[in-house]
C-alpha cells in the first residue's frame, strides 16, 4: 500500500513537471535539430534562441506585461483593503448593504460585459492601449471580498480605538495602523492578482491589436502567425514568460497557496 | 480654535463620512467599469448591430435566434457541457485521492504540493502550446512515442478528431487544477479536528474505512465549493481550448474539427471580435450564458445549502 501511494504521487509530479522539462528542453535545440528525434537531453542552442526571441521585440512586450501586472496589483490591492478596512471595522448605514454588493459582485463573469467594456473603452479614447487591461482590476470582487474577511480577523478593534482616543486621524490609522498589520493579506492577494493579469489571455486578446502594446500571452499566441515557424525560439520564449514566475512560486509558495485556498475553505 | 472645538468636529465628521470615503474608489470604479459595462451588454444585445453601421432595436430576437435556430450554439452549449462532464470527475477523484496520499506523508508534504501546483499558475498560452506540440500527429511525442513503442503502427491525427480534441482539451484541464484541487482538499484535511480520527482509532476503525466514514463526508463542503466553481469556470471555457488549435501548428482554426472543440465563450469571442462583429448577437450570446451561470449557481444553493442555515 505505501509502495502504491508513493509511486503515485512519483509518477503525478513527474506528469506535472514534464511539459515543463519539455518546453526547456527544446528552447536549447536548434530548431531544425529538434524533429530529427525526441529530444531528451538539452543542447546547446540557448543562447542564440534567446537571441531571436530578444530581436522580436520581446523586449517591449515584456515590460508591457510587467506595467500591466503590477498596474493592476496596485490599483485592485488599494480598493480592495480600502474598502474592506470600511466594511469589516466602520458601523455605518449601508454596511450590510454594502457587503451584499460585493459578494454579488463576485458572481458576475467578466465575459458578460466584455462587449460594452471595449466600446467604452474606445469611447474614452484608450482603447488600443494598455489601459483596458488594467483598469478591469480597478475593482477587484474577490480581492474586496477576500480583505474584508481577513481585516475582521486580524485587526483587534481596540488597537483602532485607542489610536483614534489618541488623536490620529482616519488616514493616519488606516496607514500607520492597519496596513502593517494586513501585510501578510497584501501579499497573498498581491501575488494572487499578479498571477491572473500576468496570464490574462481573452482580455488584451479583444482590446489590443498593435503589436506594440502587446502583452506576453498575446505575443506568444501570434508569435506562429507572424513570424517565421522556429519552434524552438518560441519554446525560449514560453520559457522565458512561464520561468519567472514559476520561481516566483516557488519561493513563496507558502503565501500563494494560503491565497489559493483562502476562499475555498470558509467559504 | 481650541483644541477641544476641533476634537469634537473630527467626532462629528471623522467616524462618519470615513468609511464611506473609504468605499467610494471600488464603488466607482466598480460602476464605471464593469457595471456599466454589464448593463450596455444588456442593452446592446436588444439591438441587431454589427459595430459600424446604424443600430436596429429588435427586442428578444436575438435571444430567439440563438436558442432555436442556431445550431453552432447548441453545439458549443454541447461541446462545454461534455467537457466539463469529462474533467470535472476526473480532477475531483484523482485530487482527493492525491490530497489524502499527501496530508499523512511525514516527510516531502510541502514539496509535492508546491510541483502540483506549479500547471495552475502557468500561463494558458504555455499550455496550450506545449500540449498542442505534445499531440502533433507528426512532429509530436505522444505519437513518436507509441509508435517507437509499437502501440500504433502509425501516429493518430489527435487534434483532428472530434473525440481526441475534447478529450486532450479535458485533460490540459485536469492536468492545470488537478494541484488546486488537491491543496484545496489538503486545507480542508487541516480543519477536520484531529480527536475524530483518534476515536475512530480507538473503536478499530483503519485506512480506507476511516477514508470513506469520517474523512469523505467531513471533506462535503469543500467537494461542493470545487464542483461548484469548477462548473461555473467550465461554462468560460476558452483559454485551454483557443490555444490549442492557434499554438504549435500556427494555424487559426475556429472550433477545432468539425467545431467539436468550440466553446460558448469560444463562440461568443469569434462572433464579436475575430470573425464578425456582431455586437449585438454576441452580446445576447454573453447573458445566456449568464443566466445558465445565474439558475446553476441558485440551484446548487437550493439543494446543497446545510439544513441548519434553513431553518
Amino acid at each position: 500500500m505505501k509502495m502504491i501511494k508513493w509511486i503515485g504521487l512519483a509518477v503525478v509530479s513527474l506528469l506535472s513537471l514534464f511539459p515543463f522539462y519539455i518546453m526547456i528542453v527544446m528552447s536549447t535545440h536548434y530548431n531544425e535539430d529538434l524533429f530529427k528525434g525526441i529530444p531528451i537531453w538539452p543542447g546547446d542552442h540557448l543562447m542564440a534562441n534567446l537571441r531571436t526571441v530578444l530581436a522580436a521585440d520581446f523586449g517591449r512586450v515584456y515590460s508591457n506585461s510587467l506595467i500591466v501586472s503590477v498596474a493592476s496589483v496596485v490599483l485592485a490591492t488599494l480598493t480592495s483593503t480600502l474598502i474592506g478596512y470600511a466594511v469589516a471595522k466602520f458601523e455605518f448605514h449601508g454596511r450590510r448593504w454594502l457587503q451584499t454588493f460585493v459578494v454579488l459582485t463576485m458572481m458576475v463573469p467578466t465575459q458578460v460585459g466584455l462587449i460594452g467594456y471595449i466600446i467604452e473603452m474606445r469611447n474614452i479614447g484608450v482603447g488600443n492601449t494598455l489601459w483596458p487591461v488594467i483598469l478591469i482590476w480597478g475593482a477587484f470582487p474577490f480581492g474586496a471580498f477576500f480583505m474584508i474577511q481577513f481585516m475582521r480577523d486580524a485587526i483587534p478593534n481596540d488597537l483602532i480605538e485607542c489610536a483614534r482616543i489618541d488623536g490620529c486621524s482616519e488616514p493616519g490609522i488606516f496607514f500607520r495602523i492597519v496596513l502593517p498589520i494586513v501585510k501578510p493579506g497584501l501579499a497573498t492577494l498581491a501575488t494572487l492578482v499578479f498571477l491572473w493579469s500576468w496570464n490574462n489571455y481573452l482580455l488584451p486578446l479583444v482590446t489590443i491589436n498593435k503589436s506594440e502594446w502587446y502583452t506576453l500571452p498575446v505575443f506568444i499566441s501570434n508569435l506562429g502567425i507572424v513570424h517565421r515557424t522556429d519552434y524552438a525560439a518560441r519554446m525560449a520564449a514560453l520559457t522565458m514568460t512561464t520561468v519567472p514566475v514559476l520561481l516566483l512560486f516557488v519561493l513563496g509558495s507558502r503565501t500563494f497557496m494560503k491565497g489559493l485556498t483562502a476562499g475555498a475553505v470558509k467559504g | 480654535m481650541s483644541v477641544s472645538s476641533a476634537v469634537s468636529r473630527k467626532r462629528k465628521w471623522g467616524p462618519r463620512m470615513w468609511p464611506y470615503l473609504f468605499s467610494l474608489p471600488f464603488v466607482l470604479t466598480y460602476a464605471a467599469f464593469q457595471l456599466y459595462p454589464v448593463i450596455y451588454s444588456f442593452v446592446l444585445s436588444l439591438y441587431d448591430w454589427n459595430g459600424i453601421s446604424d443600430r436596429s432595436f429588435i427586442g428578444f430576437k436575438n435571444y430567439v435566434q440563438l436558442w432555436t435556430n442556431d445550431p453552432l450554439f447548441i453545439k458549443s452549449l454541447w461541446n462545454t457541457l461534455i467537457m466539463m462532464g469529462m474533467f470535472i470527475p476526473v480532477t475531483l477523484i484523482l485530487g482527493l485521492t492525491l490530497a489524502y496520499w499527501t496530508f499523512h506523508l511525514v516527510r516531502g508534504k510541502n514539496l509535492i504540493q508546491t510541483i502540483n501546483v506549479l500547471p495552475y499558475i502557468t500561463t494558458p498560452v504555455a499550455i496550450g502550446f506545449i500540449f498542442s506540440y505534445l499531440f502533433d500527429w507528426q512532429t509530436g511525442l505522444v505519437n513518436l512515442f507509441l509508435t517507437k513503442v509499437g502501440i500504433l503502427e502509425e501516429g493518430f491525427y489527435w487534434l483532428q478528431d472530434e473525440w481526441g480534441s475534447r478529450a486532450i482539451i479535458a485533460l490540459m484541464v485536469v492536468w492545470r487544477n488537478l494541484g488546486y484541487f488537491m491543496i484545496i482538499y489538503m486545507a480542508g484535511m487541516t480543519i477536520i479536528p484531529q480527536d475524530v480520527y483518534e476515536a475512530a482509532k480507538v473503536d478499530g476503525s483503519t485506512g480506507l474505512h476511516t477514508f470513506r466514514t469520517i474523512t469523505m463526508p467531513l471533506l462535503r463542503n469543500i467537494t461542493v465549493f470545487l464542483v461548484v466553481t469548477s462548473v461555473i469556470s467550465g461554462f468560460q471555457l476558452f483559454d485551454e481550448p483557443k490555444l490549442l488549435y492557434g499554438g504549435w501548428s500556427g494555424s487559426a482554426q475556429v472550433g477545432g474539427p468539425d467545431n467539436s472543440a468550440l466553446t460558448i465563450i469560444w463562440k461568443f469571442v469569434d462572433e464579436s471580435f475575430i470573425s464578425n462583429t456582431r455586437f449585438g448577437y454576441a452580446s445576447a450570446i454573453a447573458y445566456s450564458l449568464f443566466l445558465l451561470i445565474l439558475l446553476f449557481s441558485i440551484a446548487s444553493y437550493r439543494l446543497t445549502a446545510p439544513k441548519e442555515d434553513k431553518r
